[in-house]
């Protein structure tokens, strides 16, 4: 394979905003956003559906110009000038449906900077990279889903970038091409590629990001390393498999969330509660498979954090 | 600008628009249809129906025999007189038996004539037939029919009832003139030719233009354009698409003009069959200044309304919306293309005048000018300096635009926020 090439590793932040705000029609949809991107790392973008993360991002590529802030891409205050450094694979699918796969990729990649030629040989590099030489010459509407996803991340990476924004990589993909792309992602990390990544498959988040930013309604609600951010929360999770009725374990004294399938429950404490004592009421209500004091998931700090912004906006139901 | 990025963007949209379907069918078509319509249509209507079986009735004028004798020396169509029969009436009754003939097809058709009801009105002839289109046919048979009532009128006079038919038949042909000289023809020559390259400029448009901006409905509701756009700018994502239909248009425009050479030079044999019923000289018809003109205005009248389209494209956040916008470009073309045929009956008037320095109208007005009355030089460098002026300002526009509406998914901008973006420049 060598349609790739390694970036020397640098340190330092890869992108960086200040302050930044991004307004339309007077609504704000990004307000003050402080976000800094280690350079060589998978960074997640998170935030609920409208919270503003495509504004950041497109914000940050220089698509749209910011009314207030700065950012800084790749050390500079100009995304644009440096636009040929980076990638971009946007949520909604961006590939011509009646353009055949390889010229397709290859036009992607010339207007990246590169030569017809170098694009061309990039482009068959890259199809046969994800499987896909076989259809090459195939029109792209004429693809399923997921080819096409894979052939959006390749036009995203096409041209070795420095900086790679993945909005939503993973979505149409079964899970042997979500593990392809999980692998390619990597391997774009591995060579110092900076990689931003924005989805709601928190699993995914968990396995591949070294930080985080959470956003809500334009404003960062949390952010920093996974494994910092996940300490601060502490081991205030206990995990159930169990044998039983469903809803047995609602109601547990210093319980203040339980997400409970029926096999497997998992009990978030109030700060300050004895996990053993929760442990035991859980013995004496179900009978237990295992049961084990764990770090939070990234999803529950996501709904810790954005689902009772939800639940607190909401009317209070009665008792 | 970066013209390397340009020209990228460019190249892909001359590709997807060359290899589209429509645009080669358009290519192919539209010269067979010119050939058709020079070398089949002659022959075709020349060749329509060879004889004829008429019968007339006469209800007591005396013009039956003499008129079938005329009319049997009529060589294209020949007409074979069946029967002249004479009648004391010219009701239904009389006719019934001719009426019923024609009806079982044993008979073409019949011609009735009647004597003066008064003493101030003049004979009645009615030909009745299944088919009454035929228009030489209807000539012949005019023509015979007056000069068989005129030497009935001369009987005894002395005047020679031939010179009276060569009378007759006198035509009156025109000759332009004008500043390089004489022009045999006129109307009928140049109105065929300004129709002719103005409907080329208007599929041209129509076809390449309507995809480009299907295309960058597409690219847009896609979401394409995030892509595109963080690799070039707006401005020169529209510059590129722009150029890349321009050069489809003029791909289209030199694969017609080949053809026409070819035609001319190797298909003069064949023309000269359609060329000799028709009285069509095709190089006194597509003379080199129209051809140079031609030129200019297709180019620049393409390019104005290719920004056009573009510009409403972009505004645009489905191809249904796209479709229904559509006509703010066709309209001023269908407008020009009515100016044009009116400007042919009045070439020098001052609304024709006023008309041909629209921008919007030029291309096809001016154009029609220069074919029928060559108007003063300084006119038409001023309607090619407008339409310049006026392409360069609607591009200047349409780059605002494009910078502001590229990225609206869902919401389609309004008229006073694409006038605040233009003014905030």
């Amino acid at each position: 394979m060598t349609a790739t090439q390694s970036h020397p590793p640098s340190a330092g932040s890869a992108l960086q905003c200040q302050a930044l705000v991004k307004t339309f029609d007077g609504q704000v949809a990004v307000g003050g956003l402080d976000l800094s991107v280690r350079t060589g790392t998978i960074f997640g973008l998170l935030g609920p559906n409208g919270s503003g993360k495509t504004t950041t991002i497109r914000t940050c590529l220089g698509i749209y110009r910011p009314d207030g802030g700065s950012v800084t891409l790749l050390g500079s205050r100009d995304p644009l000038s440096v636009r040929h450094r980076v990638g971009y694979l946007p949520e909604e699918r961006g590939l011509y449906a009646r353009m055949k796969v390889r010229e397709q990729l290859a036009f992607l990649a010339s207007i990246r900077g590169l030569t017809l030629r170098e694009s061309d040989r990039r482009a068959d590099a890259w199809l046969e990279r994800v499987g896909l030489t076989d259809r090459a010459n195939v029109l792209t509407r004429e693809m399923s889903k997921g080819m096409q996803q894979k052939v959006q991340f390749a036009a995203a990476v096409i041209h070795d970038p420095e900086f790679v924004v993945l909005d939503e990589p993973f979505s149409g993909l079964d899970p042997v091409n979500a593990r392809l792309l999980q692998d390619l992602i990597f391997e774009q990390r591995d060579r110092g590629t900076t990689v931003v990544l924005s989805t709601h498959q928190m699993d995914q988040v968990e396995a591949m990001c070294e930080s985080i930013c959470l956003i809500d309604k334009g404003r960062p609600v949390l952010g920093g390393r996974l494994s910092d951010i996940k300490a601060e929360y502490g081991r205030n999770t206990v995990a159930v498999e169990y044998v039983g009725p469903r809803d047995r374990l609602a109601g547990i004294a210093g319980v203040r969330a339980c997400h409970d399938t029926g096999r497997l429950a998992r009990l978030q404490l109030e700060p300050g509660t004895d996990a053993q004592q929760v442990m035991r009421a859980v013995f004496d209500r179900v009978e237990v498979r295992s049961v084990r004091l764990d770090e939070p998931h990234i999803e529950e700090i996501y709904l810790d954090k954005v689902g009772s912004v939800r639940l607190s906006a909401a009317a209070p139901v009665p008792a | 600008m970066n013209l390397t990025q340009i020209a990228k963007i460019a190249r892909r949209e001359y590709l997807a628009r060359v290899r589209n379907r429509a645009f080669i069918t358009v290519t192919i078509m539209v010269p067979a249809f010119m050939a058709m319509y020079i070398v089949a249509i002659p022959v075709l209507t020349r060749s329509g129906r060879t004889t004829v079986q008429l019968a007339i009735v006469d209800a007591g004028t005396g013009l039956g025999p003499p008129l079938a004798d005329r009319l049997k020396a009529v060589e294209r169509p020949q007409i074979r007189i069946v029967e002249v029969a004479s009648s004391t009436a010219a009701d239904e009754a009389a006719r019934a038996r001719f009426t019923a003939a024609v009806q079982d097809r044993s008979l073409d058709g019949y011609i009735l004539i009647e004597p003066a009801a008064t003493a101030t009105s003049g004979l009645r002839a009615r030909y009745f037939a299944r088919e009454v289109g035929d228009q030489t046919l209807r000539r012949e048979l005019r023509v015979a029919l007056q000069s068989v009532a005129v030497a009935g009128l001369l009987v005894g006079t002395g005047v020679d009832v031939e010179r009276v038919r060569q009378v007759q038949q006198l035509d009156l042909a025109s000759v332009t003139v004008s500043a390089e000289g004489e022009r045999a023809g006129g109307f009928e020559r140049a109105f065929a030719s300004t129709m002719v390259l103005a409907m080329l400029l208007y599929i041209a448009v129509l076809i390449n233009g309507q995809g480009m901006a299907t295309a960058i409905v597409e690219e847009k509701s896609s979401r394409l354009i995030e892509v595109i756009l963080g690799a070039v700018t707006a401005t020169e994502f529209m510059a590129g698409k722009i150029l890349g239909v321009l050069g489809s248009g003029l791909t289209q425009l030199a694969v017609w003009i080949a053809v026409t050479l070819a035609f001319v030079i190797q298909g003069l044999p064949a023309m000269s069959i359609g060329a000799a019923a028709n009285g069509f000289d095709l190089g006194a018809v597509l003379t080199p200044r129209l051809l140079f003109y031609f030129a200019i205005f297709f180019a620049l009248g393409y390019l104005l309304y290719s920004v056009l389209f573009a510009m409403i494209a972009v505004t645009c956040t489905s191809t249904e919306e796209l479709g229904q916008s559509m006509f703010i470009a066709i309209l001023p073309m269908v407008v020009g293309l009515m100016a044009a045929i009116s400007v042919l009956t009045n070439p020098s008037t001052t609304l024709t005048r006023v008309l041909s320095l629209i921008p919007l109208l030029t291309p096809l007005v001016m154009l029609a000018r220069v074919n029928i009355l060559m108007p003063p030089l300084w006119e038409v460098w001023l309607g090619i300096a407008l339409l310049l002026l006026t392409s360069a300002g609607t591009a200047w526009v349409s780059a605002k635009v494009f910078r502001y509406a590229l990225l609206m998914t869902g919401k389609r901008p309004t008229l006073p926020e694409l006038i605040r973006v233009v003014r905030a420049g």
